[in-house]
């Protein structure tokens, strides 16, 4: 996904991946927009464009909401020494926009070759060992979570969407650890709350050794949901829906 | 083989259409009375598709070739619906007008984004073996 508040008349770098015909990309205008797709979709990564302060403000955004997404900064002139210094604190890539087009490329191919493509259909089956299975478009994960923890259950709860595979181990009603890609403990939960498409199966006695988690599953629910909330009201309502 | 200026063209279609789909969407809600008060939010969203289609339609439009046929037609749909609150006031004849507007822009939009996309497909089946000769026999002959 690519945020570019100007498309048209600004695409040095939107020009670079019309020659690409190995990526999908989709253009948005907004940071609303962003956020909006988001919630529903996965994309391997997100690249922004425009004024340094913007770029900076929207990464600063996007890393706050979609902790893994993997984000890259073309800002089309030098940021501020004080916009420098916000987006090493989030840990987030600039490079020079403005730089020659043979560069910008170069940089480009290297970010997408750190992409990794998460498989569009989960490759999990229904095992006999699966004691609850289910969709998360009709169960969010906080419901799913909420019902088995009330039952004093351990186990683990795996999720599989576009957006990957994510793991959920719960300890005599607690949740112990959890684990999506390289994050793990509340912020993968964090990330798990937000899905609304996929699937998930829980297995029965399946411990973690590791515990990455130690608030009660009441604090963990309140504080996700309350961020989600904040999300949805950064990405803009359609006034038909 | 690709062609830069098909593929250009194609993301500016893209982009253009997108425009003014959202800006028929809140056409759409503005003129439907029983929807609920348009709130200041959905005003803004309006003003800024209004803004994006006003800087960008004579420029795409004249990359396209589609100037002269469309420019006229897009810029009565941007001028007349000037807020969603006045579109929320028009007649039915005025609402009529400004919905059959809109409708051609976007019909004459839809149709150059497959032609588009028919020369994309075209170019992607010629190797530089055959545009070479292609080039070759089409050289006049040299005395």
């Amino acid at each position: 996904m690519i945020l570019n508040p100007d498309p048209v008349f600004e695409d040095r770098l939107l020009s670079i991946f019309d020659f690409d015909d190995e990526t999908e990309t989709r253009i948005v205008r907004t940071m609303a927009e962003v956020v909006g797709i988001l919630i529903g979709e996965s994309f391997d990564g997100f690249i922004i464009e425009g004024e340094p302060e913007f770029v900076i403000e929207a990464a600063t955004v996007a890393r706050q909401h979609f902790p893994s997404l993997k984000i890259w900064c073309a800002p089309w002139g030098k940021p501020s020494a004080e916009a420098t210094h916000k987006a090493q604190q989030q840990n987030i890539p600039l490079t020079n926009g403005a730089g020659s087009t043979r560069r910008l490329r170069k940089e480009i191919d290297r970010f997408l070759g750190g992409l990794d493509g998460h498989p569009a259909v989960s490759a999990e089956g229904v095992d006999p060992c699966h004691s609850l299975i289910g969709n998360l478009n009709q169960f969010s994960a906080a419901e799913v979570l909420q019902m088995t923890c009330m039952g004093q259950r351990s186990g683990r709860f795996t999720f599989t969407s576009g957006r990957g595979n994510s793991e959920i181990y719960l300890h005599q009603g607690e949740v112990r650890h959890a684990a999506y890609g390289t994050l793990e403990g509340e912020g993968a939960l964090a990330e798990i709350f937000r899905w609304r498409q996929g699937r998930f199966y829980f297995e029965e006695g399946i411990i973690s050794q590791e515990q990455s988690v130690d608030r009660p599953l009441a604090h963990l629910l309140l504080d996700n949901l309350q961020k989600f909330d904040e999300t949805l009201e950064v990405a803009t309502v359609a006034p038909n829906q | 083989m690709k062609d830069k200026q098909t593929d250009t063209n194609l993301r500016l279609i893209a982009l253009q259409l997108e425009s003014w789909k959202k800006l028929h969407d809140l056409i759409t809600y503005g003129l439907d009375k029983a929807k609920p008060i348009i709130s200041v939010e959905q005003e803004r969203q309006f003003t800024e598709v209004r803004a994006n289609l006003l800087q960008e339609a004579e420029h795409v439009l004249r990359e396209l070739n589609l100037l002269a046929d469309l420019s006229g037609r897009a810029m009565n749909v941007l001028n007349r619906g000037s807020s969603l609150r006045a579109v929320r006031e028009f007649s039915n004849d005025d609402a009529r007008r400004l919905e059959t507007e809109w409708n051609s822009v976007f019909t004459k939009l839809g149709v150059a984004q497959g032609q588009l996309k028919s020369r994309r497909k075209a170019f992607a089946e010629v190797t530089p073996f055959k545009e070479f000769m292609s080039r070759l026999s089409r050289r006049p002959a040299v005395a």
